[in-house]
């Protein structure tokens, strides 16, 4: 420590921790009767206190940007922060995009293009106008689907006749070809007759 | 009804049982300027001590869970910033020391622009600061400009009470022996 300012006294160690505001309460007050009497610590106490006054010449500045903190609480970990920290965070994001794709996909509809709220018209109205729409609706079904059945059963019966007719001509047809052979065997036969008969007659 | 003040040790006690950070805000309004003097007077520069002061709330923010005395919250605000300050001197030593300040730096440590005080006053203070090593700096700011006890300077610089003693007092002596020739002025 300096010992440049030890004076006469004695006291050099105290005049600073005095001049520092450093000392009891007690101290203070002995310290400061002390002055009253020694010329030697007022003058250096003169000096410290001048020299800490052209010191202060240079006053504090305004800081150029303000400090501030939007973020959560740093001081103790958050459950979530911990959670997001730790290595489950992957599987949990992926059973997360899972989860919103299933419910997505399950609810998903098209958009009304016109709903009751922004038609204006009455619910019962809207209840009566869509039951006869429905029955309008199942009308026009029914009368298709009986349009298509007796289609269905035209062509059905056309198909058949046609079937029914190619097999009577084939029927015809392989008959014309019996009779056609049993008349030849007839023939033949009658021929054979005639000629027996005629052998029969010459031998008499 | 009875009003009173809201004391730092409230807002610190609101701020380790809740996490709240509209307290930290407060406690930062309250001492940010303090903060970034000190640490405007130890770099010499404007910008080192914005992003200096800025850091230092950051750590204070992350570990106030370790306060245990919240009366003791200015001082280990102030060590946490001492860290930092001493943090950035070692990573630019040995090119950028302290003593060697530019004259932007200097205008800055000075406040340029501020016609209050005469200008030979203002330069023979910082001239005198200039001479003096980082440490007695240090304890001159602590002491003279932060208004800190002993005790506290020596919790935030991480010394005894005698050391913070010896730096100061020595300190104090350059100064007075340097700026004589003003103050002997300005009493005559």
């Amino acid at each position: 420590m300096s010992n440049e300012t030890d004076n006469c006294c004695g006291r050099a160690e105290m005049l600073r921790e005095y001049a520092f505001d450093e000392l009891a309460p007690s101290d203070k007050a002995a310290f400061r009767h002390h002055l009253e009497t020694c010329d030697d610590c007022s003058l250096e106490l003169d000096r410290l206190r001048l020299t800490t006054a052209a010191l202060r010449v240079i006053p504090d500045r305004e800081i150029p940007q303000r400090i501030a903190f939007v973020s959560e609480s740093v001081g103790k970990v958050s459950w979530l922060a911990a959670f997001w920290n730790s290595g489950a965070r992957l599987g949990f994001a992926s059973a997360c995009v899972l989860a919103v794709a299933i419910v997505v996909f399950a609810f998903h509809q098209p958009a009304p293009t016109q709903t009751v709220a922004q038609s204006g018209i009455p619910t019962s109205d809207v209840s009566k106008q869509v039951n006869e729409a429905v029955a309008r609706a199942v009308a026009q079904v029914r009368l298709e689907v009986k349009a298509e059945d007796a289609r269905t059963l035209q062509v059905a019966l056309e198909t058949a006749d046609r079937k029914h007719e190619q097999e009577h001509r084939a029927l015809m047809v392989a008959m014309d070809e019996n009779m056609t052979n049993l008349q030849k065997r007839l023939n033949t036969f009658t021929v054979l007759a005639s000629a027996d008969m005629g052998r029969t007659a010459g031998g008499q | 009804m009875i009003f009173r003040a809201v004391e730092d040790t409230d807002l610190i006690s609101l701020l380790q049982k809740k996490g709240d950070v509209e307290a930290f805000n407060l406690l930062v309004s309250r001492w940010e300027k303090r903060v970034f003097n000190y640490l405007l007077r130890l770099t010499a520069s404007s910008d080192d001590a914005l992003d200096l002061t800025q850091d230092a709330f950051l750590k204070a923010w992350q570990n106030i869970s370790k306060l245990d005395d919240a009366t003791r919250f200015g001082p280990w605000l102030y060590r946490i910033a001492h860290n930092e300050a001493y943090s950035l001197f070692r990573k630019r030593r040995p090119e950028t020391a302290t003593e060697d300040l530019s004259p932007g730096d200097q205008a800055a440590l000075e406040g340029a622009g501020r016609p209050a005080f005469p200008m030979d006053l203002t330069l023979a203070v910082s001239s005198a600061l200039d001479s003096l090593n980082p440490e007695q700096r240090e304890a001159v700011v602590l002491k003279i400009y932060e208004g800190f006890k002993f005790e506290e300077m020596a919790e935030i610089l991480g010394c005894p009470v005698s050391t913070v003693k010896s730096r100061l007092y020595t300190a104090m002596d350059v100064l007075k022996n340097q700026l004589a020739p003003i103050t002997a002025r300005g009493t005559r």
